[in-house]
């Protein structure tokens, strides 16, 4: 059961924009793909986005100075090609937070290209320890 | 020993205790949130990955941006917070409870008119699980490799094999991955997953790490440090079949194979638990049968989504600061073996006409499943569902009258699948 | 005819040629070869006679399967080159440290050496704590008589140890009318020979302990059984031998020795070459390899493993001391005094052991079958026993003998080694006494050579970590405010606060890793096995310490829990 590919034949696809899960059956046909199975309207959409261009957001850390907090956890501010997660996450491995950042603070812009900035999604550097 | 005096008390910081506290703050109690760690967030604090608050707040938050959503409304309350505390006692006097509570600054006593249970699970161990071996680093939990990952910066492995697919354990083989850790796959006992469909899809899937289902980890291989696991395929009873082992090198065997809420203080005073939740039997204010204790949040039940844990904390947060007090006239709520569980407990019959909000885990994989609630005979409510996971909970509104709800007989919950038309 | 043709036909009808027997010097040898090594044990027990020799030594190879060599430490270095201590004790089990203690009672200098990173690695962390009244020795056993001189000082030493030690005292069971019947004769056997004892009829033993099996009849009390932390005590021992000025050297491990004329003149470890005047062999299961380098090899240890399961707390609560039923594995076989089920110090219930003869002497794996071996085994004093309270389960392996007894004496030729070897249940009971005695054989030996007089600065007092959930609240309280780490919780489990933890990594026996802080002061050793506190106490151990938190061991060097910084392994 793997997402990717390029057949004509009804794929099923895991809905991942919320907990429903649904599974969603898409064709792809002359005047577009056809979608069923999903609840609600952005499951439609990223099915579609799933057999053209899959998105993702990518959650994970960069490091600082601080010793009481190495690390601090960030963001895609939006979401990116999914086959760029790996190359943004190796990306992030080169930025080191020298400053108390918040929660919104930009960390990294535009990112590998993608038009897309890195946030930070935590307070923890606010608490000093 | 002086003594401090609250109206409501919440053990715990995490999801649940946050909602519980500034509910009942809200409601005028005089509020006491306590918590061992060093900051509030519980385990929200270590869970970086986004999916968080998408009940709640419709967006996509990571753990601490959720948990953060409650965090700031602190400064703004009158709730007393304490960090690095511990509850190591609590005495009942009367309906009040006494907590003997350790700080930095020293011991301090509390007596409460409510106390409110949000102390959240424990990870099962593999020791719980019967795996075998030598006692060798590199066995962690999931949790414990995601603390060590996220809060401290540094990876439990560079090459390891997951066993369990609970949801933790399947966003920690993203992360591994991210990290550029090898996950050789993910080994689950029973036949299908344990985590959320979605987990499944994002976070295997979109990595290619495979997933094989029906095997299990019976041994691990190392002297100081792990080297290697012994993987073995499963008959329908999870035991082991001889024959189908193979040896997978490895620094690292992560475990996600279930969570158990954290009870035993509220087990100290004698708060009667579900065997099936493992949590308090509750009503649907979740007072539990101690008169002014409640519990909330993965001490209740173990929940996949953080937005109806904090729905949980808020219904004790307010039923614990509410001052009346009248007879609770119970009503208990039971399921069969096709419900995994049920909650809560027990309703109060004495209430007005209202929505009755239920949780509940079918036994196992349905499509197009009918659940009914029946009383004494008589069907008072169904609804039927297209797909029913047991990893996946269900929340479950009902409207039911007083009328209803007479007499001493229990509500039995029951799921069948029919037949597809 | 004389003892050794005979036991050479009855080893010929049993193994056609392939063992044979020979006696030299009062040792019996044997020798052949053999594929299976129940079949080297069995060889073993059916020829040895602790009355005609004054030891077994079994060399019959085992082709069956490969004998792993001894783990070695990792170091190399020289610290030790050139050492000339009057007595060198090597292990750094019980024996070893109790030995070292009371050796530093004479004005002597003494070197420990442990060849594992921490005390009380092997066996004596690995069984289950019980100080034994003696229940199932014989009378003109060496071990007997140092269980009964042993369980007599266990109040004193641990007072003056400052260990807890609890004679909760141990119960044996009896089902049927007929069993209740041979109990009360018992009694009368024991009453003439000891330990104590109390026959208990039913009612009164069900009013003691009412959780355990109705079936059972009767039961015998022993009230001089008692339980104690086994590791808790050997590194007791070891501060205090380290208080009073003994060396302990850790990760050393002894490799070879030079003898010359029935004396031992140097003994080669991997941290240099030691040249002590009198050598203490309380090695454990490698006494005999240890007794072959010193020329002086007249036993064999067959190993013997049992595993232990240990049950949550909440489950620990169905009774309140040990014990343990007649006619089960444990209580039947006169080697294994197995606890059966025993209430530890530290109020977990454990279940065990079983016994496994093994070759493989570090083998501590645990394996399903032997857990419920001994869970089906102990239903029978508690039939409510569940395997789904275990938190967790260990393994150990027993050094035994053939003469199935303990080895304490001078050496047979060469003279400048004192044995305590062949230690197994009831080693941990009879340790204080061995540990007397071999300390005097020492000084005897050494006194061969100049005066030994007594050391006028011995102090006997050490005070342990403070276990301040064990205090009164008004103390506990005033701890805290004295020193606020103590009102820190780390462990929820077990309730450790940081400065018990600190505390335990700044006593005179170093310790830096996870294992070494969880032993002395329990954080991890609870329900959740450390999944909470375990990153706390590695940061504890790296702050205090100075170390990064990737060279922090779990339990021995080369067990790192961390592989490295994120973001900074990318490939």
């Amino acid at each position: 059961m793997n997402d990717n590919g390029n057949t004509n034949q009804a794929k099923e696809i895991i809905c991942i924009v919320c907990p429903n899960g649904c599974r969603i059956s898409c064709t792809k046909a002359a005047d577009g793909i056809h979608c069923s199975g999903q609840k609600c309207k952005r499951g439609e959409a990223y099915a579609t986005a799933e057999l053209t261009h899959p998105m993702r957001t990518l959650t994970t850390s960069v490091r600082t100075i601080f010793p009481d907090s190495p690390v601090v956890s960030v963001r895609t501010a939006g979401e990116i090609d999914k086959s760029k997660l790996m190359d943004v996450s190796k990306a992030l491995g080169k930025v080191l937070v020298k400053t108390r950042i918040h929660t919104g603070d930009v960390v990294a812009e535009n990112i590998c290209g993608t038009g897309v900035n890195v946030i930070c999604t935590s307070d923890r550097l606010m608490h000093q320890q | 020993m002086e003594e401090l005096q609250f109206d409501v008390t919440v053990i715990g910081a995490g999801p649940a205790g946050l909602a519980a506290s500034l509910t009942a703050d809200k409601a005028g109690a005089k509020t006491l949130l306590i918590e061992r760690e060093t900051r509030p967030g519980g385990i929200l604090k270590q869970c970086i990955h986004d999916g968080f608050g998408l009940v709640r707040f419709g967006e996509k938050l990571s753990g601490p941006e959720y948990a953060a959503r409650f965090i700031d409304r602190l400064p703004n309350s009158d709730v007393t917070v304490w960090t690095l505390s511990f509850v190591s006692a609590i005495q009942r006097e009367q309906d009040d409870s006494i907590l003997t509570v350790i700080t930095r600054e020293g011991i301090r006593r509390i007596r409460t008119h409510a106390l409110i249970f949000a102390t959240g699970c424990r990870e099962r161990t593999s020791r719980q699980i019967g795996v075998h071996g030598r006692h060798c680093a590199g066995v962690f939990t999931a949790g414990t490799a995601q603390y060590y990952t996220n809060i401290l910066g540094e990876l439990p492995t560079k090459r390891c094999v997951i066993l369990g697919s609970g949801d933790i354990g399947l966003i920690m083989a993203r992360r591994l991955t991210l990290e550029g850790a090898q996950v050789v796959g993910v080994y689950e006992a029973k036949p299908t997953p344990s985590g959320l469909t979605r987990n499944v899809s994002q976070c295997l899937w979109d990595f290619e790490i495979p997933l094989h289902t029906s095997k299990t980890v019976t041994r691990v291989f190392g002297d100081a440090r792990l080297t290697a696991v012994e993987i073995a395929s499963v008959d329908p009873c999870m035991c082991p079949i001889a024959g189908t082992e193979e040896i997978i090198p490895c620094d690292a065997l992560i475990l996600s194979v279930g969570l158990i809420p954290e009870n035993e203080l509220a087990e100290s005073i004698g708060v009667p638990l579900d065997s099936k939740t493992k949590g308090a039997v509750v009503d649907e204010r979740n007072e539990t049968l101690l008169r002014g204790v409640f519990a909330c949040g993965n001490a209740l039940h173990v929940n996949d989504l953080v937005d109806y844990v904090s729905e949980s904390g808020e219904i004790a947060g307010a039923a614990a600061a509410s001052k009346e007090k009248k007879c609770r006239g119970l009503v208990p709520v039971e399921c069969d073996q096709s419900l995994l569980y049920i909650v809560p407990q027990r309703i109060s019959r004495n209430a007005e006409m209202q929505e009755r909000v239920f949780f509940f885990r079918s036994a196992k994989d349905m499509d197009n499943a009918m659940l009914t609630i029946t009383k004494g005979g008589n069907l008072l409510f169904s609804k039927r569902f297209s797909h029913l996971r047991p990893p996946e909970m269900e929340r479950l509104p009902v409207l039911l009258t007083p009328e209803q709800l007479f007499g001493n007989e229990p509500l039995r919950f029951h799921l069948e699948e029919l037949d597809h038309e | 005819m004389s003892y050794c043709k005979r036991i050479n036909q009855t080893l010929f009808a049993r193994f056609g040629g392939r063992v044979t027997a020979r006696e030299q010097d009062r040792v019996l040898y044997l020798e052949g070869e053999l594929d299976r090594w129940d079949d080297v044990v069995a060889a073993g027990l059916l020829a040895v006679n602790h009355k005609k020799y004054d030891g077994l030594v079994n060399d019959i190879r085992f082709t069956g399967g490969e004998i792993p060599p001894m783990r070695l430490p990792k170091v190399t270095d020289t610290v030790l080159d050139g050492a000339a201590p009057d007595v060198l004790v090597i292990g750094g089990g019980i024996v070893g440290c109790a030995i070292a203690r009371e050796c530093a009672k004479y004005d002597v200098r003494i070197l420990l050496v442990e060849k594992e990173h921490d005390i009380a690695m092997q066996t004596t962390s690995r069984n289950d704590g019980m100080v034994h009244p003696g229940v199932d020795l014989i009378p003109g056993q060496v071990k007997r008589h140092y269980n009964r001189r042993g369980n007599r000082m266990y109040d004193e030493i641990c007072k003056q140890l400052d260990v807890p030690f609890r004679r909760s005292g141990q119960y044996i069971c009896f089902r049927g009318k007929k069993l209740a019947f041979a109990a009360f004769f018992g009694q009368l056997y024991y009453k003439l020979i000891g330990p104590r004892v109390t026959y208990l009829r039913k009612k009164a033993f069900f009013q003691r302990e009412p959780n355990m099996n109705p079936a059972i009849s009767a039961a015998l009390f022993f009230p001089d059984a008692g339980v104690v932390s086994p590791y808790g005590l050997a590194i007791a021992y070891a501060e205090n031998a380290a208080d009073n000025g003994v060396q302990v050297s850790l990760d050393t491990a002894v490799l070879n020795m030079t003898v010359s004329e029935g004396v031992i003149t140097s003994v080669r470890t991997n941290r240099g070459t030691i040249y002590p005047k009198v050598v203490i062999n309380a090695a454990g299961v490698f006494a005999e390899e240890i007794a072959k380098l010193a020329q002086d090899r007249f036993f064999s240890i067959h190993p013997r493993k049992g595993t232990n399961t240990i049950l949550d707390h909440k489950a620990s609560k169905r009774m309140h001391t040990i014990v343990s039923s007649f006619g089960t594995s444990s209580t039947k076989k006169r080697h294994t005094k197995g606890g059966g089920l025993v209430k530890t110090i530290d109020d977990n219930t454990l279940v065990g052991p079983d016994a496994v003869e093994t070759y493989q002497k570090e083998d501590f794996t645990t394996a399903p079958e032997n857990v419920a071996f001994v869970f089906d085994a102990q239903r029978k004093t508690d039939t409510a026993l569940n395997i789904r309270d275990a938190i967790t389960y260990f393994s150990g392996v027993r050094a035994a003998t053939y003469e199935e007894d303990f080895v304490i004496r001078k050496g047979k030729w060469t003279k400048n080694i004192v044995h305590a070897a062949g230690i197994q249940s009831p080693g941990l009971t009879a340790a204080p006494a061995i540990a007397v005695d071999v300390s005097r054989m020492a000084a005897e030996l050494l006194s061969k050579s100049r005066i030994v007089r007594s050391n006028e600065s011995f102090n006997p007092i050490r005070t342990g970590v403070i276990r301040a959930s064990e205090l009164d609240l008004p103390a506990r309280d005033a701890l805290i405010r004295e020193n606020p780490d103590y009102g820190e919780i780390v462990c929820r489990c077990e309730e450790i606060s940081r400065g018990e933890i600190k505390d335990a990594l700044h006593r005179s026996i170093p310790c830096d890793t996870i294992d070494g802080v969880k032993r002395r002061v329990r954080p991890g050793m609870g329900r959740c096995q450390g999944g909470f506190c375990g990153p706390l106490v590695l940061q504890i151990i790296a702050e205090e310490t100075g170390k990064e938190l990737q060279q922090i061991d779990k339990s021995a060097p080369g067990g790192e829990l961390l592989m490295g910084a994120i973001k900074e392994v990318m490939p």
